[in-house]
């Protein structure tokens, strides 16, 4: 069975992070939070990861930005998407950068965790093929 | 009564006469002159005579007509165009408001699921913990009534209430207000106000939400041993104008164009709805006026307000 | 024009019997409620034009009032007062529909004007409202 997926939570709401990294923690996954686009580069540049959850609303670095910055230097994670409100129109934005799956905002647990193993699967197919 | 005023004068005439009337006139009057001319001068002259006065009819009020219909389609437009504005912004403004919500119910979600996990468990939970996830619910649910508080208020359509004001008197009064605040920082505040300043036809109280806004953005905004300076002015075209300028942090560049936008805020979470200025802009927007903002970065902001001395009484 | 109805509502007595007592040797017809859930009752009973109300008051404070008078009638336009200015309070007050908002002592004569300006604002919107 393969390991756990190293998750990297990206969001600027605090208390929203922490509850998630604990709740995450909780059902044994290996998580590390950034409260901003640049402390997540910061992040990536550090340690690898397989699955970053990224806010789509933060003020300073936004989440277009943050996630057209990572998919150019760190490619190698799936990155979920999190927002409040996915219009048409920045749905597409986020799926043409790069983003696999959306969790729209309150989402219960086991949809977080679903959608953090879909997205593992992928890369793991996306590496046994290279 | 409506006073229209157009740019043509000549056309001011037309409309002042009845337009179809100045277009015969206008014709008549070239018969009268081009026909005995045209019999002096031969029959063909007078056909020609005759013709000429026919065409200068037919193009006159063909061009009146047109005129007329391009500034009809032209004021169709502009209700078009503002409409579809407001349901862009509308729009934008219903995105902005559902991620400002969902978060909060995000959290509360997470809290409850996490107090539903810690009652799973075989020993009791943590009191402590408990309490706290509660709180945290509480704490949610007034940011989340907050929001939909202050989007009613952004989002009610209420026609300016229009007296006679005294725009100085309210600049006087607001900075009043702020006086304390910005001798605690140490800040310098200036006012210089026209002496003459015409009264205006507004809103007070909307005029006051501006400016105490704005005043209360400069202070934040500013260091201690800063300036802010209000000015207001006499302004062409029969406005006035109102200023804030402070020395304080500035906006960056890549924000400039946002600024006025609802929700934007660069305050940390919680720290301000981001509505301040967008309100500030809706009112000033209604109030017939515009507001503009340049900044440098380090240097300082300067927020100019122009307003019409009378309104329209639509209230535009 | 001074033919208005006015209700002051703050806790302090000695203020606020002052400002009745100069009101009334001015022929301003005018009552006093010490606290919010006072003012409420006498604004049901009542036709007030304009309401003087101060922000902070044990129990339900100014806002709260400002809130609740502007639910049960909406084109009563109300005053704020303040022993000390609260910025907040009064962007508060105001974005809730308040008529001005102003700090404690105040001249007679500028709370006269501002009442007058209040009225003027109320009847242009009784007329509106027709």
């Amino acid at each position: 069975m393969a390991a756990l997926p190293k998750i990297l939570l990206v969001d600027d709401e605090e208390r929203f992070r922490n509850n998630l990294k604990k709740m995450l923690a909780a059902e044994g996954f290996e998580v590390a939070a950034a409260g901003s686009g640049a402390a997540a580069l910061e992040e990536l540049a550090l340690k690898p990861y397989d699955v970053i959850l990224l806010d789509m609303r933060m003020p300073g670095m936004d989440g277009l930005a943050t996630l057209a910055a990572i998919k150019e230097r760190h490619p190698d994670p799936e990155v979920i998407v999190l927002t409040g409100h996915a219009s048409v129109d920045a749905a597409r934005e986020i799926i043409r950068l790069g983003a696999v799956e959306f969790l729209l905002k309150p989402c219960p647990l086991e949809e977080v965790i679903a959608k953090i193993e879909t997205a593992y699967d992928r890369k793991l197919a996306r590496q046994e093929k290279s | 009564m409506e006073k229209k005023s157009h740019t043509s004068p000549l056309l001011n005439l037309f409309h002042d006469l009845g337009g179809n009337l100045a277009v015969y006139g206008t014709a008549l009057g070239l018969v009268i002159l081009a026909v005995p001319l045209g019999l002096r001068a031969g029959p063909m002259y007078a056909l020609a005579a005759g013709l000429l006065a026919a065409l200068s009819l037919v193009t006159v009020g063909r061009v009146l007509r047109q005129k007329d219909t391009a500034l009809r389609q032209k004021e169709l437009s502009d209700e078009q165009l503002l409409q579809s504005q407001k349901l862009a912004s509308i729009g934008e403004l219903s995105a902005g408001i559902a991620h400002e919500i969902n978060n909060p119910l995000a959290i509360i979600r997470q809290e409850a699921e996490w107090l539903l996990q810690l009652y799973k468990k075989d020993s009791p939970p943590d009191a402590q913990e408990t309490q706290s996830g509660l709180a945290e619910i509480v704490n949610q649910v007034d940011r989340a009534r907050e929001i939909t508080h202050n989007l009613l208020n952004f989002a009610r359509r209420s026609q300016p209430v229009v007296q006679g004001v005294e725009l100085n008197r309210i600049i006087l009064d607001m900075t009043s207000l702020v006086e304390k605040a910005a001798q605690q920082k140490n800040i310098n505040l200036v006012k210089r106000l026209a002496p003459d300043l015409p009264l205006i036809e507004s809103d007070a109280p909307l005029l006051r939400q501006v400016i105490l806004n704005l005043l209360n953005n400069a202070i934040q905004a500013t260091g201690k041993g800063g300036t802010i300076t209000v000015v207001s002015e006499a302004a062409d075209h029969r406005q006035v104008m109102v200023q804030v300028n402070d020395t304080g942090v500035g906006i960056p560049k890549e924000h400039l164009s946002q600024i006025f936008d609802p929700f934007f805020t660069t305050k940390p979470q919680g720290k301000g709805t981001g509505l301040g200025l967008s309100i500030c802009h809706g009112i000033i927007e209604r109030l017939g006026g515009k507001i503009i903002v340049t900044s440098v970065e380090g240097q300082g902001s300067s927020f100019v307000i122009r307003l019409p001395q009378a309104l329209d009484r639509r209230g535009r | 024009m001074d033919k208005f109805k006015i209700l002051i509502v703050d806790d302090e007595n000695d203020f606020r019997e002052t400002i009745i007592k100069r009101l009334r040797a001015r022929k301003i017809d005018i009552e006093g409620a010490d606290c919010g859930p006072k003012a409420l009752e006498m604004v049901d009973a009542q036709d007030f034009d304009v309401i003087v109300l101060d922000v902070k008051m044990p129990g339900m404070d100014g806002i709260e009032t400002l809130r609740q008078i502007k639910l049960k009638k909406p084109l009563v336009e109300v005053i704020m007062l303040t022993g000390h200015a609260s910025v907040e309070s009064g962007i508060q007050g105001m974005q809730l529909g308040a008529f001005d908002y102003v700090m404690k002592p105040v001249a007679l004569d500028d709370l006269m004007d501002k009442l007058r300006q209040a009225y003027e604002r109320r009847v242009i919107q009784l007329e509106y409202n027709k």
